[in-house]
């Protein structure tokens, strides 16, 4: 307990560090640097989240060469704040506009704009930003326990653990994958297969590169993620021309009254739970959260009926998960080093331009830089909390700039920013080679999303699968022989036998249809 | 259709790991887990081509090429001018950023049937201006901004800053005056339909 609060004084020390700042015309003035950033990074996730369109992935690829500027504490606690402030961002649009701003806010159209459309949109944004802000504390205080006896669990993980946690991860985004299980773990395969290309890791032979020198050092990940979420995004955008419903009546007051608050307390609490346990699991489980939570409020209600038709509670516990599942998720990257979903790759990417090497040695090894950004997950859900209940009116105002305007926007950024990043026109090739191929998958009914996984934990699996195979020498039994391997390995086949019985099919369908 | 996409790229990655060694499960070679990866791909696909036989899926819904032909062409602009790129002998002129940007966002903008020129000039020079500011100003990223024969231009005391200070000014006015003169159309507003 001492060494917490120690741990979360020196991260807080660290985020709240005044350091002179050159600025044109004043000379050094002393600021909060990484506090600066962290409002930079919650004010731009916001404003990517209310956008549809425009998601965290491409956004944080745009902006990695920015960070360079910085120092790597600073860069990663303002991509962090982008990323959960985009699941904030994400529950406005929701509401307002009856379209999520992300694909965690899904389920808060459902009540969320109902709320809305009987005049209390300021009751259903106060509650939002309410349940969020709680679900970011708890899950900043649980990243801070876990971290430490994860790390030191990391410490006994060899090579055939890592890749059997690896195996469960993709196994789950499997499961979550909306669709065809089949065309999920097609999308995997896919994946992982793309992330081969280039020199292999033993004997430095070409593999698949066509003999084209720029892909001996493999595809690069910011321009796969940057094809497949933000130009493929533009091109499916384009085919229909969307009708945003954004709502006329007034907003309303945004504190919620005492009934209101006494309706949501636990449901806010129950959806932090479940949030930040899903968000915890490798394959992108917090994505998930903000379902379950809002099918388990359904189930408690004394009168579900009222679910559909403006129930604060439809509104309370989805956004609490989907909150809690975004920062819970940084605990595989910061322990284990496995980023569990495309943003947190996109974080070890920044890691890396930096020279740190993401796993359990950055806990002992930039002590700084890890509880730093726990603590200013702490101080960013303060932020959010602060300056968007202000903004609402700005961001309602934003929602009317046409997507004929908009597009043309991320277009030329995701040009400049993919640029900037290695000096390469042929990366900005690509970005519309993988634009095209990510559209006509998303038109053929596959999903991008396992595909990016796949790809960003293709590389360390085949590396871990090959070292644990030296070791045993061959031994493929290797895998069940270890414990811990066997045991992830098992709730992998569990999950992924569980998912095909015909019932759970079914109701899983049903989740993601309601 | 998708199947057959899947069955293709495990041929094509078969292909292509052909002459790469397999090496034994003791010490694997380079091959073996594409090629694993590619036989498990293919099998997928044709699971779903089976699939695809046996129940019949939904048609294909209809769309246009419009949207991903203009959309990749933008792309390309943008690859090709930015800075001089050889391809077959022929060099394109690289314009930096000054050129490729307004052209970017003027040919991608087309990708819609409700483009409007001078919207779109506007908002190109306008995009062009603040991503100079940004990228180039603020954050001395190594992109080009504009081709040669246009740094000339100024007289020789200006440094660099000025003279991309000076530019994304000009950028800016044009912006400005685009969307202030000229001819006020009623202002349509599709996007924002009325509510249900």
């Amino acid at each position: 307990m001492g060494d917490l609060l120690g741990n979360l004084a020196l991260g807080f020390g660290t985020v709240l560090q005044v350091v002179p700042v050159e600025l044109p015309g004043l000379g050094p003035v002393p600021l909060p640097m990484n506090v600066v950033l962290c409002f930079i990074g919650c004010l731009v996730g916001t404003l990517i989240g209310v956008l549809p369109g425009v998601g965290p992935v491409a956004t944080i690829a745009m902006l990695l060469p920015i960070t360079f500027k910085f120092d790597p504490t600073g860069a990663l606690i303002m991509l962090a704040g982008i990323y959960y402030g985009a699941q904030y961002g994400g529950s406005t649009t929701a509401i307002l506009v009856n379209i999520p701003g992300e694909a965690t806010s899904v389920v808060t159209t459902l009540d969320g704009h109902q709320m809305a459309r009987q005049g209390r949109a300021g009751v259903a944004l106060g509650i939002a930003a309410i349940g969020s802000f709680v679900a970011g504390c708890v899950a900043t205080v649980m990243i801070a326990a876990l971290g430490a006896p994860l790390t030191r669990l990391a410490l006994v993980f060899g090579p055939a653990e890592y890749f059997s946690l690896m195996v469960m991860g993709l196994v789950f985004a499997v499961v979550l994958a909306r669709g065809s299980i089949l065309k999920a773990v097609a999308m995997i395969l896919l994946g992982v297969l793309l992330s081969t290309v280039g020199a292999d890791l033993e004997t430095g032979q070409e593999r698949m590169t066509f003999g084209l020198p720029f892909l001996s050092d493999g595809i690069d990940f910011p321009v796969l993620a940057m094809g497949l979420f933000g130009i493929a995004e533009i091109l499916r955008n384009l085919d229909h021309t969307e009708a945003r419903d954004v709502v006329r009546q007034a907003i309303g007051r945004l504190l919620p009254g005492r009934d209101d608050l006494r309706q949501s307390g636990l449901p806010i609490l129950r959806g932090t739970a479940i949030g930040a346990v899903l968000g915890i699991l490798p394959g992108n489980g917090a994505v998930l959260g903000p379902f379950a939570s809002y099918t388990l409020e359904k189930r408690l209600a004394r009168d579900p009926s009222r679910f559909g038709s403006g129930a604060i509670e439809g509104v309370a516990g989805p956004e609490s998960a989907n909150n809690a599942g975004a920062q819970t998720s940084f605990i595989p990257l910061l322990t284990l080093g496995i980023p569990p979903n495309a943003v947190m790759a996109l974080m070890v990417g920044a890691m890396t331009i930096h020279g740190i090497v993401p796993g359990p040695q950055v806990m002992t090894k930039n002590a700084g830089l890890f509880w730093g950004m726990i603590a200013s997950m702490w101080v960013g859900n303060v932020m959010l909390l602060i300056i968007n209940l202000p903004l609402i009116g700005l961001w309602v105002r934003l929602l009317k700039v046409p997507y004929r305007l908009m597009f043309p926007a991320i277009l030329l950024l995701c040009c400049v920013g993919i640029y900037s990043i290695n000096s390469l026109p042929t990366d900005i090739l690509f970005i519309g080679l993988f634009g095209a191929v990510g559209y006509v998958l998303i038109r053929l009914d596959f999903e991008p999303a396992p595909l990016l996984l796949g790809f960003v934990l293709g590389k360390l699996m085949e590396e871990n699968l090959r070292r644990a195979l030296i070791i045993s020498r061959g031994e493929m039994s290797t895998f069940i022989d270890r414990p811990i391997s066997a045991g992830l390995l098992l709730v992998a086949v569990v999950l992924l036998v569980v998912a095909l019985l015909p019932s759970i099919r079914r109701s899983r369908d049903e989740v993601f249809v309601e | 259709m998708g199947g057959l996409i899947l069955v293709g790229l495990a041929a094509l990655a078969l292909y292509l790991t052909a002459d790469l060694s397999q090496g034994t499960l003791r010490s694997m070679g380079p091959g073996m887990v594409p090629r694993a990866l590619a036989v498990g791909l293919g099998l997928c696909g044709l699971a779903l081509v089976g699939a695809g036989l046996v129940r019949p899926g939904h048609p294909l819904e209809r769309f246009s090429l419009r949207g991903p032909v203009v959309i990749l062409l933008a792309i390309a602009a943008f690859a090709l001018t930015i800075r001089p790129f050889a391809l077959g002998g022929i060099t394109t002129p690289g314009l930096g950023l000054l050129g490729a940007g307004p052209l970017t966002v003027l040919i991608g903008g087309y990708a819609t049937a409700e483009a409007r020129l001078r919207e779109l000039l506007a908002l190109g020079f306008g995009l062009t201006a603040f991503a100079m500011l940004l990228f180039g100003d603020l954050l001395n990223l190594p992109i080009p901004m504009f081709p040669e024969a246009y740094a000339a231009l100024f007289p020789t005391g200006w440094s660099q800053d000025g003279r991309l200070r000076a530019t994304a000014g000009l950028l800016g006015g044009a912006a400005l005056a685009l969307l202030l003169v000229g001819p006020r159309r009623p202002v349509a507003q599709p996007d924002v339909a009325g509510g249900a």
